[in-house]
């Protein structure tokens, strides 16, 4: 099947300013991609070019198998960061003329609307004006203006920055609603925890250059820095056998527990199941990797995914040690 | 290019803009100065008396035209006189009505009253003179000094020709003052002349009265009473719907790509609908706004003109080519505020860059006078090819006493086509490139390079 996003070798310049340095992308229909990076870094350039609203220098690009999303607009449905209403329109009017620009005929809109404002907690707010909303309240409304339209393809920059978590949640669920229909989508957020809960795959993009590329669950094992917390269930019980266990590498002990690190190509699972029936456990769990810690790293070590993989999980394993001497 | 887009655009933005406070206030003001102009003014002015008063002094040596001044400077000689010449005024630029009724109003209100103080001939020129300048006992205003010449009444033995008078007036003498004193001397003057020959004055001016009649102008199919005034007025009435529909759309539509970008809300436009469509919509969207309007101010003067039994008096072609000349004028001036909108970030930014372009809009106001007067000049037919004033120097040309040949007006709609046509190619694309533009508010040269980018 084709992909529902494609970029070849994208490069968008302003001026001296590389925004984006060859991209290449290839989103799946069905999947939920999350766009991370820094500030700056050219995501929302990249869904600019996406969207057909900026072009791309070189390279080339196809949305929803057209070669511009020009002519698949009606089926895209769009949360720019830089988001703005009508603010003399009423909230009813604006959401249904924006459903109508995307083809949808009024009374569907029409009849979309109410049901669509109460899912994210604005029930009964169609008469009113915008300029009267807050701006998490207008937030809310664009997000019903992105999905009104049902589009094949989600397109949400910073969809959650400055919502209220209950707020935050409305919007996951329609997202996941809309992913349950049957609709790609592509979002990009500065916060990890939320492109971490959502996204099936994951996408970094760093002065301009794509950074990481993975599905979430390669990604936790790439970056797994083999590693088990424990916590004894009696104080003061001997945890040496645990070093001499053939998977072991070494067991430090880290506050109250222990963070044990298996060797390389060790099977981390066998290994909690080998511990917890040697020592009784507390708790005992495999370290999750967190995409925070990731980003972090890729934007202070400015270098590539493999580098960026080694000197994540030696930072890790120092800084446990570095807890052990503490 | 998707016509159901664009009508939806054009759809919103005219209901935004015929809903919105502004623009009902904005379409009132015309009207409102009109019916002020017509009709409150003239009460304001009758309610408010203007009368000028003060002392006239007056050296006769003559003695045979003091007693007639006396009689011709008297407030009810001088307003008699000025009803005469009101009246006159009024028939000759075609004006029926209760105008006759409202002559009396206007003259008692801006009439004058003389008091004449008579000297000796013996006199003192310059003390009478320094009368003038000092300040009065009585609180009466010294306002003239008369003095008569001994051959005013008679010629001097021998010749033929009569003398007249030496007026002196203190400083700021208001040109009224002058005028009304004026003829009331040349009235008793020439009594007085009429009465040494021994000739009856009433005979004399029975005789020398020739009742002005207004002209008849014959048309092919209708025969109507010629009104000066109206004629004079219609070139500036054209100029001026012509001029107020283009600033009221352009003005808009400027407005509202402003706001749609200062609010943000053009990204989320700019995922439905190109850039190319939006601003057709828009464009199309004011011109309906503008056209309303239009209609309105046409509809209204239709029925004053049908009302005063003088609409045939209008040249029913003359609305056809104001909205020919309007549509492309509109377009030329809409499609450049528009660029100019979508440049720049907030409406303060916009003013540098559209004051220029409403000076262009402004020139036909200065010329329109000379134009309307002589509409056949070299400058009147090269502003008529000149864009992008060459609608409104023709508008001014067709609507005057002796309009163009066809061939020029179809030249000035050829090239303000073109004109238009290619403005709004340029325009599109700084529309373009602009839309997406925050920060630094740009100047003509950063647009120029914009549209060459695109």
């Amino acid at each position: 099947m084709e992909h529902a996003i494609e970029l070849r070798d994208v490069r968008k310049t302003f001026g001296a300013n590389v925004a984006v340095d060859n991209v290449s992308l290839a989103v799946p229909r069905g999947a939920i991609y999350g766009v991370i990076g820094p500030s700056g870094a050219g995501k929302t350039t990249c869904i600019r070019m996406i969207m057909s609203i900026l072009f791309p220098d070189t390279g080339s690009l196809s949305v929803l198998g057209r070669k511009s999303a020009l002519e698949a607009k009606d089926r895209i449905g769009y949360l720019p960061e830089e988001r703005g209403v009508y603010r003399k329109m009423r909230v009813g009017a604006f959401l249904t003329y924006l459903a109508q620009l995307k083809g949808v005929t009024s009374e569907t809109a029409a009849a979309r609307v109410p049901d669509l404002l109460e899912r994210v907690g604005l029930k009964g707010t169609e008469r009113t004006a915008c300029d009267e909303l807050s701006k998490g309240m207008l937030q809310r409304v664009q997000f019903v203006g992105a999905i009104l339209h049902e589009p094949e393809l989600l397109i949400l920059d910073e969809p959650f920055s400055g919502l209220d978590p209950v707020s935050v949640r409305l919007l996951r669920e329609q997202v996941q609603r809309a992913h349950a229909r049957g609709a790609t989508i592509l979002l990009s957020t500065h916060v990890m925890a939320y492109a971490e809960e959502m996204c099936d795959h994951v996408l970094m993009i760093h002065d301009g250059r794509k950074v990481l590329d993975q599905p979430m669950a390669g990604l936790r094992r790439q970056f797994d820095p083999r590693r088990i917390l424990f916590e004894p269930l009696h104080d003061g019980a001997d945890v040496s056998g645990i070093a001499s266990m053939p998977d072991v590498l070494k067991i430090e002990p880290a506050g109250a527990s222990y963070a044990v690190t298996l060797v390389e190509g060790a099977e981390p699972s066998l290994a909690v199941a080998r511990i917890a029936a040697l020592v009784p456990p507390a708790r005992i769990e495999i370290a999750r990797l967190r995409l925070e810690d990731v980003f972090i790293r890729i934007v202070a070590g400015g270098g590539g995914l493999d580098e960026a993989a080694a000197a994540l999980r030696s930072r890790l394993q120092a800084g446990t040690a570095a807890e052990a001497r503490a | 290019m998707s016509v159901k887009k664009i009508g939806l655009v054009a759809g919103r933005e005219f209901m935004a803009a015929v809903t919105n406070k502004g623009f009902v206030i904005g379409l009132l003001i015309m009207p409102a100065m009109f019916a002020i102009l017509f009709a409150v003014m003239p009460r304001l002015m009758t309610s408010t008396s203007t009368v000028v008063r003060g002392d006239v002094a007056l050296i006769d040596p003559t003695g045979r035209v003091a007693p007639l001044l006396r009689e011709s400077i008297t407030p009810q000689a001088i307003r008699a006189r000025l009803e005469r010449n009101i009246a006159r005024a009024l028939n000759s630029s075609g004006v029926t009505g209760d105008a006759a009724a409202r002559t009396g109003a206007m003259a008692r209100a801006i009439g004058a009253e003389f008091r004449l103080v008579e000297q000796p001939a013996t006199a003192d020129l310059a003390a009478q003179k320094r009368w003038l300048t000092a300040a009065s006992a009585d609180g009466q205003k010294p306002l003239a000094l008369v003095v008569i010449k001994s051959d005013a009444v008679e010629p001097a033995s021998g010749g033929a020709s009569y003398g007249s008078y030496d007026l002196f007036v203190p400083p700021n003498t208001s040109e009224r003052v002058e005028n009304e004193l004026r003829d009331s001397l040349r009235e008793a003057i020439v009594s007085a002349r009429l009465a040494a020959r021994q000739i009856s004055a009433a005979e004399v001016t029975e005789m020398t009265a020739v009742v002005t009649q207004p002209s008849v102008t014959v048309g092919s199919d209708v025969e109507r009473q010629t009104a000066t005034g109206f004629n004079q007025a219609v070139p500036f009435i054209f100029c001026g719907l012509l001029v107020f529909g283009v600033m009221i759309g352009a003005q808009t539509l400027m407005t509202s790509t402003v706001e749609e970008k200062s609010s943000r809300v053009i990204e989320v436009l700019l995922s439905a609908v190109s850039p190319l469509e939006l601003m057709a919509g828009k464009v199309l969207g004011q011109m309906a706004v503008s056209l309303l309007v239009l209609a309105l101010y046409v509809g209204i003067g239709v029925l004053m003109l049908s009302s005063f039994a003088m609409l045939g008096l209008l040249d029913p072609w003359l609305i056809v080519y104001l909205v020919i000349f309007f549509l492309i004028t509109y377009f030329l001036f809409a499609s450049v505020f528009g660029a100019i909108g979508a440049a720049v970030t907030e409406m303060r930014e916009a003013q540098a860059l559209v004051t220029p372009v409403m000076l262009l809009l402004m020139v036909p106001w200065l010329l329109a006078a000379p134009v309307a007067r002589d509409p056949n000049t070299t400058m009147a037919i090269a502003l008529s090819f000149i864009p992008p004033v060459n609608t409104l120097a023709m508008m001014i040309r067709m609507a005057s006493t002796s309009p163009p040949p066809l061939w020029q007006v179809w030249a000035t709609i050829a090239v303000g086509l073109g004109a238009a046509c290619a403005v709004t190619w340029v325009a599109a694309k700084i529309f373009r490139v602009g839309l997406l533009m925050y920060g630094k508010p740009p100047n003509f040269a950063t647009l120029l390079r914009w549209a060459r980018q695109a």
